[in-house]
């Protein structure tokens, strides 16, 4: 296990993916904090040998894709104890998942799949929560999800939903920035009051990545996004991203990118316009304070 | 209303099977739901497939990227991954490939895609330190046939009726010759790799039943047995000392208490 001793920083981190490591362990760039997803290195002892030598110069946040706290067919507690392995491994400074399933009665299908919002799912996933927080040890951070289509059945909103999930389980909450502009566009809500909603408290880390349009089909002229984390932030989400950091105050930002991947020097630069538009935010909400 | 577990049966059926029926009903998004959920019915098997062609460049290479890319496809939709780790999916890949109509004219397709498989997973692994002599030593000599043998994670055998470690140095070398005379012979191969790196050797056949026979978990004594009924010659003492001057052992499994003869 690593020293420990690595704090959360409130300056923006990048998410590690596999074509970097190399580079990451050979030149130790001056990147405050690193995310990985943990289902890229389970199956790969060499990087994830490398990982725990990263793990002892920089703060690492685990960020996984396979846990599926919403399938209706449980938690894969094999899948979560190979998590925990590598967790007690490099000790996190944060562990977050996803608000979706992915596994269906032993088939993985790798994508982060919509749920309907009722009392049947709230029930499921607060005890999933509960078995993922026990399981690994230590508090879990649920992101709000990308979406294109969602249930006609739901009877609450995804903050409502989020929120009492955060009641019942003591969990915290990751809110992706990039995802609220972007189901904001697909499903005809404002992202702003969204994120006005979610409880400032409970924020522990942001999430900020590239989308790509494409025409719907379905609606001449008309356009909607697909959460590819294969581009640059886009200027609508930056905006809200500035607007998300006034209201949460300073928090872990982290920017995602996993395919089409760039020079490691790009998600770097992005990574500094983070901190820069989330600095000049904040001097903008000080200096309003002092003039009113 | 349907329960949860049957929404996601039908979301499953959706994506996997291209039935969307039972599902439609239930969603909203759009003008058209149908197109919404086009996105992750296309997110699946894109991904699935980019994944595979990915693992099995050199077959792709072999079989030309249309037909690797329809067998992927074929795959992904009758083998949905059963695990997270998308770098596990894809063991039974080669089988598929190799059965497709066309596969007929390269009859040593399977294999290939086998050893290139296990090149991928060895490339990967982490040498533990070896297990050496001495350790062995220390134990009786009439315990010796009931020890079984903990081999180096990066390493596993494979016998192929085709000489495609030839085949798989060749595409490696990216300088593929214009005419190329490949003739069935077959190989008993030795795949060993760490951090990175990977080497393929050829093994007399006694010692790769007995090499494969201590990978698949066999005593030393059963191993040998193994060895010995397909070379009456086999040598089992110098094979042992072999695999340890190699370094292929990391540690010894002792036989539990009373359960031997």
């Amino acid at each position: 296990m690593t020293a420990g001793l690595h704090r959360v920083s409130a300056r923006c981190g990048v998410g590690l993916r596999l074509p970097h490591l190399a580079e990451v362990v050979a030149s130790r760039p001056p990147v405050p904090w690193f995310e990985v997803h943990p289902e890229n290195f389970l199956a790969n002892p060499h990087a994830a040998e490398l990982l725990t030598t990263i793990a002892c110069d920089y703060p690492i946040s685990v960020h996984t894709v396979g846990v599926s706290i919403g399938s209706a067919s449980g938690i894969d507690r094999s899948h979560l104890g190979r998590v925990r392995t590598l967790v007690d491994d490099i000790d996190p400074i944060l562990v977050s998942g996803h608000l979706a399933w992915s596994t269906h009665a032993g088939d993985y299908l790798n994508d982060l799949l919509p749920l309907p919002y009722d009392h049947e799912t709230l029930l499921l996933l607060a005890r999933h929560i509960d078995e993922v927080q026990d399981g690994l040890g230590r508090p879990y951070l649920v992101e709000n999800p990308s979406s294109y289509v969602g249930f006609g059945t739901s009877t609450m909103t995804e903050v409502e939903f989020l929120s009492e999930l955060v009641d019942r389980t003591g969990c915290r909450l990751l809110c992706d920035v990039s995802n609220i502009y972007l189901s904001g566009h697909n499903m005809g809500f404002d992202p702003y009051a969204y994120v006005d909603g979610l409880p400032i408290e409970t924020i522990g880390e942001l999430h900020l990545g590239g989308f790509t349009v494409e025409e719907d089909e379905s609606n001449p002229g008309a356009e909607f996004l697909i959460d590819t984390h294969s581009a640059r932030i886009s200027e609508p989400v930056w905006d809200l991203y500035a607007h998300a950091v006034r209201r949460f105050g300073p928090r872990p930002t982290l920017i995602e990118w996993d395919n089409e991947i760039p020079l490691f020097a790009t998600l770097v630069g992005e990574a500094a316009r983070a901190d820069a538009v989330a600095a000049q935010a904040l001097d903008r909400q000080v200096r309003h304070a002092i003039a009113g | 209303m349907p329960s949860l577990a049957e929404a996601q049966t039908r979301l499953r059926a959706a994506i996997v099977e291209d039935d969307a029926a039972g599902l439609l009903p239930l969603l909203v998004g759009g003008h058209e739901p149908a197109k919404r959920l086009a996105i992750h019915q296309r997110h699946y098997e894109t991904s699935l497939v980019t994944a595979l062609l990915g693992k099995f460049p050199a077959a792709v290479w072999l079989v030309g990227a249309p037909f690797a890319t329809e067998a992927a496809r074929e795959f992904v939709h009758r083998h949905p991954p059963t695990a997270p780790c998308i770098a596990e999916y894809g063991r039974k890949f080669p089988d598929l490939l190799a059965s497709r109509p066309g596969a007929e004219r390269l009859p040593y397709l399977r294999w290939f895609g086998e050893l290139e498989w296990h090149l991928g997973h060895v490339a990967v692994a982490i040498d533990r330190p070896s297990l050496t002599m001495d350790a062995l030593a220390a134990l009786e000599a009439a315990a010796l046939p009931d020890v079984s043998l903990v081999l180096q994670p990066g390493l596993r055998y494979l016998a192929a009726p085709w000489p495609v470690d030839d085949l798989i140095k060749v595409y490696l070398s990216e300088a593929a010759p214009d005419h190329y005379v490949f003739e069935p012979a077959e190989v008993q191969l030795e795949i060993r790799g760490a951090r990175g790196e990977f080497r393929i050797d050829r093994l007399e056949p006694a010692t790769f039943v007995f090499r494969e026979a201590l990978a698949a978990g066999h005593t030393i004594g059963s191993a040998a047995e193994e060895a010995l009924k397909s070379d009456a010659t086999f040598d089992p003492g110098r094979a042992l000392a072999a695999v340890l001057a190699d370094g292929l052992a990391a540690a010894v499994n002792l036989p539990s208490q009373g359960a031997g003869p």
